[in-house]
């Protein structure tokens, strides 16, 4: 069933929910959870930023080496070039944008499950250029004391962003304009593109559309977000090194993405969202760190027998649910002229 | 045959009873309650879970001992109350975030006075909260020391500098051996130690066969690591501060492409597993530096672990023989330092007790009296440094052969230790 484009009244009331809630919430958590709800906003733009590239049909293993790429381009645009951090940030993003642009072409000369291994490659190559070359990128131990984004004082405000709760709102701003332009792009002609090279791919070649150009996009467009949250992430945690990006990672980012599902632009944050809290928030308060990993795997499986669709078929036939029982509770018009 | 919306029911039930036990930690469980004691609590940040687990689990297993102990004996005397000892620990898993939101819910929530951690690649995340709370925290690896880290300090283990006892004694028990070479995994762990055994080499007077090999840590194949190693018939095979799952594999390599040579490494954990796969005969002699804590040699008046064959049989008794390595007594070593530098402050304030530790530059070691080191290689003087066990496989038991002076290497030697650091860009300047 295609998803509905348009919005009615109870959409905008959940939006106003929805708005409320994230701009309270750092308000009703504890401290080390302001902590992890900053990560958790940089990690929806991955796993979004994931799914737009996904559309093209082409699951690539390099993602979070692109982050990585952003991450390590921001620290050192401020750190060794004294970029103001904002700009660093933007000029981060885009040095992962032109590491994919630059990538394209041996990359999209490949389809499929070699495109995978292909991805997994050449984001090793680029982690290991990291790792290699101690200047600049400071070796094993990489980049650290990468300056944070700067405080704001207009003597009648002092904003500290080292302070998670203030981090956050930064961090919710960029992420909330970044899905914007992620949902524009999906709802465009180019995402239908996307889409149609996904299932038809020699189809739309022979209507004259470039396949290699537009996987070619997608890729670029998805590594410039996830550049972006690679340079928030960097600048809040004042360190990088090759290890926050490696294949567990990825892993971590493709398991959010399946659980959530893929049909629907918020089945990935729906992934990131569930199980980040039932990994760092509920299976930690219990008490069993050393079970964790296997509790974190029993869940999964459980997502998987029972969610096969991801847990975005949850919000859909919730949807569903309620639109049929608002259908029923309206009397039937013609039974009404009947009478 | 049930109906499908029997099924269904029973699904939901299930799921529904999951996640209430799941969620009632979060709610609230009744917890033990304190209140009428003095209790003070020590934050323990290191990884519990993932490939470096065996450097962090194994150390707040030995930290639980000495608390039941402590608590046993009626606590902490500091500043003539009692405090009760609770440990409050945080899976940081190796990395810089979780470390960040582990120290935050330590310092913020648990209200700890003291973090211990393992450092490494999770330090640069706690560095700045440590800084602005002023918040004592100490690490095994002193590479994470700058003269910035003022509430930083390594008081147990001067990682990787103490690995010079071990070639030290090597070059004068066996003096015909005159060539090695060294592999390690290629991190921020691998290369200041192997900075520091091509230092002691060359101070010995042993040639380097072959440059230093580094591999990825994601290595899983160590035959052709082992293969390129051994192409020059080395004298002494080193196996540098690899991590566990790294030394025995290589081991068991070594075994099998037939090298008969001396092993040194920095760390053997787990020693038990790699004889049974190897044997007693291939592990002779191997040399580390790390001891079984039954052994008699630490029962010295010189040293300030406190009972520490009593410590080994009770970590045995608890979590099995084979579970014992490096880290099982350090964190509870550094335990005894803090708890004797709070009872001389009289205070659990973490500036007080930092400036009772340090007090006169010396502190009491758990292998003997040290002094605070450390500005020439780190910046500062917040690593404690003395004597440190040279140990040896003997018969498949690990025994300490000698106790050799960090300090009298370094008087002697410390130009070489810091022109290879430089070289391979580990000086804290150049991190």
């Amino acid at each position: 069933m295609p998803e509905k484009t348009t919005m009615g009244g109870a959409g905008l009331i959940g939006i106003l929910i929805l708005a409320v809630v994230l701009i309270a919430v750092p308000h009703l958590v504890s401290f080390s959870q302001q902590e992890l709800l900053v990560l958790l906003t940089i990690n929806v733009l991955v796993v979004v930023s994931y799914r737009l590239q996904t559309l093209t049909g082409e699951w690539s293993l390099a993602h979070v080496v692109m982050m990585g790429a952003g991450a390590y381009g921001s620290a050192l645009f401020a750190k060794s070039f004294g970029f103001p951090v904002p700009l660093a940030m933007i000029a981060g993003a885009i040095t992962a944008g032109l590491i994919a642009a630059a990538l394209s072409f041996p990359l999209f000369r490949m389809k499929g499950f070699y495109f995978l291994i292909g991805s997994f490659a050449a984001g090793e190559i680029l982690r290991l250029i990291w790792k290699r070359f101690t200047d600049p990128f400071g070796g094993p131990k990489g980049i650290q004391r990468i300056p944070g984004f700067p405080e704001i004082d207009l003597g009648f405000i002092h904003i500290d962003f080292y302070d998670p709760a203030n981090y956050y709102y930064l961090v919710l701003v960029v992420v909330l304009v970044s899905l914007w332009v992620l949902y524009r792009v999906e709802k465009s002609r180019i995402g239908l593109t996307f889409n149609a090279i996904h299932w038809q791919d020699k189809l739309s070649e022979s209507v004259g559309v470039d396949a290699f150009r537009y996987r070619m996009l997608a890729f670029v467009i998805a590594s410039f977000f996830a550049g972006l949250a690679g340079a928030l992430y960097a600048h809040y945690l004042s360190t990088v090194n090759p290890n926050q990006f490696d294949v567990n990672t990825m892993v971590y980012v493709l398991i959010w993405t399946i659980v959530g599902g893929t049909s629907r632009w918020y089945g990935p944050i729906l992934g990131v969202v569930a199980l980040t809290i039932v990994d760092e928030v509920i299976l930690r308060s219990i008490g069993v760190d050393q079970v964790r990993p296997l509790l974190y795997g029993l869940i999964l499986i459980l997502a998987i027998l029972f969610l096969p669709n991801g847990l975005e078929s949850v919000v859909i036939k919730a949807k569903d649910a309620l639109l049929n029982r608002g259908r029923a509770g309206v009397p039937d018009g013609s039974a009404a002229l009947r009478k | 045959m049930k109906s499908a919306s029997s099924i269904s029911l029973n699904r939901r039930t299930l799921l529904t009873g999951a996640a209430s036990a799941a969620l009632l930690p979060v709610i609230g469980m009744p917890k033990a309650s304190f209140a009428q004691e003095n209790v003070v609590k020590i934050g323990f940040l290191a990884p519990l879970t993932g490939p470096v687990a065996a450097w962090g689990k194994p150390g707040l297993d030995g930290c639980k001992i000495w608390a039941d102990w402590m608590n046993e004996a009626g606590g902490i005397e500091i500043g003539g109350k009692p405090y009760k000892v609770e440990l409050a620990s945080y899976d940081d898993e190796d990395d810089a975030g979780k470390a960040r939101t582990g120290a935050t819910q330590l310092i913020r929530e648990n209200e700890v006075k003291f973090i211990m951690m393992l450092g490494g690649n999770s330090w640069p995340g706690v560095e700045e909260i440590a800084a602005r709370q002023n918040m004592l925290v100490s690490t095994l690896l002193p590479s994470d020391l700058t003269p910035d880290t003022t509430t930083l300090i390594a008081p147990c283990e001067v990682h990787p500098i103490y690995n010079v006892t071990g070639v030290d004694w090597l070059a004068a028990n066996r003096p015909e051996l005159k060539t090695a070479v060294v592999c390690a995994q290629d991190d921020a762990l691998g290369k200041p130690s192997v900075a520091t055994y091509l230092a002691a080499f060359e101070a010995a007077g042993i040639q380097m066969a072959s440059p230093p090999l580094f591999f990825d840590p994601a290595t899983t194949d160590f035959a052709p690591v082992m293969t390129q190693l051994l192409a020059n018939k080395p004298d002494i095979l080193c196996l540098d501060t690899c991590y566990a799952d790294y030394v025995q594999p290589l081991c068991e390599q070594a075994f099998q492409q037939g090298y008969k040579g001396q092993i040194i490494s920095c760390t053997l954990d787990f020693y038990q597993r790699i004889v049974e796969r190897t044997s007693k005969e291939f592990m002779e002699g191997v040399i580390f530096q790390f001891p079984d804590f039954d052994d008699k040699a630490l029962n010295d008046p010189r040293i300030n672990f406190k009972k520490p064959n009593e410590f080994f049989a009770e970590y045995v008794k608890r979590y099995g023989a084979t579970e014992w390595s490096a880290v099982s007594w350090e964190y509870s070593s550094i335990l005894d330092l803090w708890a004797d530098a709070a009872q001389r402050a009289g205070s659990i304030e973490p500036a007080d007790v930092l400036v009772a530790m340090k007090d006169d530059g010396k502190g009491k070691h758990a292998f003997g009296d040290a002094r605070w080191w450390g500005k020439e290689l780190f910046g500062i003087d917040n690593a404690l440094v003395g004597d440190w066990p040279v140990v040896v496989i003997r018969d498949g038991k690990a025994t300490i052969a000698e106790f050799r002076s960090i300090p009298d290497w370094w008087d002697k030697n410390g130009e070489l230790l810091v022109k290879h650091m430089t070289d391979l860009g580990q000086m804290w300047n150049q991190r």
